[in-house]
């Protein structure tokens, strides 16, 4: 008698194939904290590029985004998302955040003093 | 008000009694609490600049020894002699004064957390009831033997903190004959700023090209291939430093013989006339005792930038054991700063840290004088494996090098210096 992989042993390693070849498990990531203090800390991470409060050093090319009205501020981030406005890099950070995340972000720059 | 609050309001008190016994007078009344942050890098000086000014009540002591911040970005155009250590320089001056961070000039040699006091090299010790460790990276003592006594490390620079090192470098590239070779040598990952020894042999590269060309600068590499931005960095030397750069994958430096000016691989030697060893590193010293991965670095709890190994002790920047694809870089270790600021002064007040914590990091590399390549990523919290991880889609580097991005790496650089420091 041959010792051929019996059939039901070759079904099952088949069918463990797709499991094997998977990526890590996508990542979990915590829901969103838009509570005001979300919100700060959320925009805090803009403030390296676009300065404290989205307050940018005077003739800097990297915008500020203090003062900016909530629509404006949305739309560039939903084109930076579609890829449909030119970008050296927002287009990769914009897909980091989520719309209600932009919104927040939106109403907290609108509020700053420029 | 909550347990843990009045917990907190009491280690204030005691905190404000030993203030009298250290002699710290002239301290502001009616503060509840106060916290040391021992280091004005990157990530500390953030981190103070940050607690004040979301919580005004609470009293932050900086620690630190400079005189002033040199930032290690844009240190490497210092190298190419594009910039000078001016222009990479900022005074500590802005948080005292924008934002009531009191200033210490002086070194700390020890955390005592049972304590609750950092001791100084020349000060009376200063009472906390929390402290933020922000001591960036030291170099692992023993490493390379050669390089092991005092007249060896003047001689032979690492230039990887920027300060007098960055200039000496420059002035030693500066007294190289033409037809010189350059050595740069690289640890293994991780290490401080993944890009780094790469703009750097681009900038060296740059140099030599314009002042002395019949020079070259060599870069060995212990890692098996370029760590970051690899395929720009490739272009940029094989477009514009033909002839002029080398680079050398998967050779690590072993010892340094200072005399004969020679790097030692493991089946190699290699000679140069000016030598830049960029040593292995490990968390800086004064944070050994929080240790917990690899003998080298601190692992914290991503939501309040808490030690691992000792409860009231936060961490950050280069020093802490990075999450997943996470890089040392000065734009992540402001990020820490600003993570940990919310989450000490939710502490304080009795509050949750934020749940969801969110980081983005920017790299912007100089390829030459003008062209810049980045890469760039954002990182939120996984709840299952409570660590930071990259958003699957978001991220990514630059498609070529291009001139747009200089400017604003440059505005980035002034941004970034005045969200930390002004």
């Amino acid at each position: 008698m041959t010792r051929s992989t019996p059939a039901w042993l070759a079904a099952a390693l088949l069918a463990a194939t797709p499991v094997l070849a998977q990526q890590p498990a996508p990542p979990e990531f915590a829901p969103s904290n838009l509570s005001p203090s979300g919100v700060r800390a959320l925009a805090a991470n803009c403030a390296a590029c676009h300065g404290t409060n989205g307050k940018a050093a005077p003739g800097s090319s990297v915008p500020g985004l203090a003062g900016q009205p909530k629509e404006a501020f949305v739309t560039a981030m939903a084109q930076f998302k579609e890829g449909k406005r030119q970008a050296t890099l927002m287009h990769q950070i914009a897909k980091g955040y989520t719309d209600a995340e932009i919104a927040a972000l939106a109403d907290f720059f609108s509020k700053q003093p420029r | 008000m909550s347990n843990q609050r009045r917990q907190f309001l009491k280690a204030g008190a005691a905190g404000a009694a030993l203030v009298g016994l250290a002699g710290c007078a002239g301290m502001p009344g009616g503060s509840k609490a106060r916290v040391v942050v021992v280091g004005g890098g990157y990530s500390g000086a953030t981190a103070a600049k940050y607690i004040r000014m979301l919580d005004p009540r609470i009293e932050v002591v900086l620690v630190e020894p400079n005189d002033a911040f040199v930032s290690c970005p844009i240190s490497n155009l210092v190298l190419g002699g594009y910039k000078t250590m001016a222009d990479i320089t900022t005074p500590y001056t802005g948080l005292e004064r924008n934002h009531g961070v009191r200033i210490v000039k002086d070194r700390a040699t020890a955390i005592d957390a049972d304590k609750k006091q950092v001791r100084l090299a020349k000060g009376d010790p200063i009472s906390f009831d929390r402290v933020i460790v922000a001591p960036g990276i030291d170099f692992i003592p023993g490493a390379l033997p050669g390089l092991a006594s005092a007249d060896a490390q003047a001689r032979v620079l690492h230039a990887w903190k920027a300060g007098p090192q960055t200039m000496q470098l420059r002035r030693q590239l500066e007294q190289m004959r033409d037809g010189g070779v350059v050595v740069i040598s690289m640890p293994e990952a991780p290490y401080r700023c993944p890009p780094g020894p790469y703009e750097r042999l681009c900038q060296i590269a740059a140099y030599l090209k314009t002042a002395k060309p019949k020079s070259k600068v060599l870069l060995l590499d212990a890692n098996a291939d370029v760590t970051s931005k690899g395929p720009l960095f490739k272009k940029a030397w094989a477009d514009l430093y033909k002839g002029i750069v080398e680079y050398r994958p998967k050779s690590k430096a072993m010892d340094v013989d200072v005399k004969t000016g020679t790097i030692k691989l493991e089946f190699d030697d290699v000679k140069g006339d000016v030598l830049n060893v960029i040593p292995p590193q490990k968390c800086g010293s004064i944070a050994d005792p929080f240790i917990t991965a690899n003998k080298r670095w601190c692992e914290v709890d991503w939501l309040t930038y808490e030690s691992k190994a000792v409860k009231g002790v936060h961490l950050l920047g280069d020093a802490l054991q990075v999450a997943p694809l996470m890089p040392k870089s000065g734009h992540m270790a402001n990020a820490h700063g600003k993570a940990c600021a919310a989450a000490v002064v939710a502490l304080i007040n009795g509050e949750a840290p934020n749940p969801s914590p969110t980081l983005s990091n920017t790299c912007y590399s100089f390829v030459s004088d003008k062209l810049v390549v980045h890469v760039a990523s954002v990182h939120k919290y996984d709840v299952k494996d409570r660590t930071m991880k990259t958003v699957p889609g978001a991220g990514g580097v630059s498609g070529a090098m291009n001139e747009l991005e200089a400017s604003y790496a440059l505005n980035w650089a002034r941004n970034i210096w005045a969200d930390s420091l002004a």
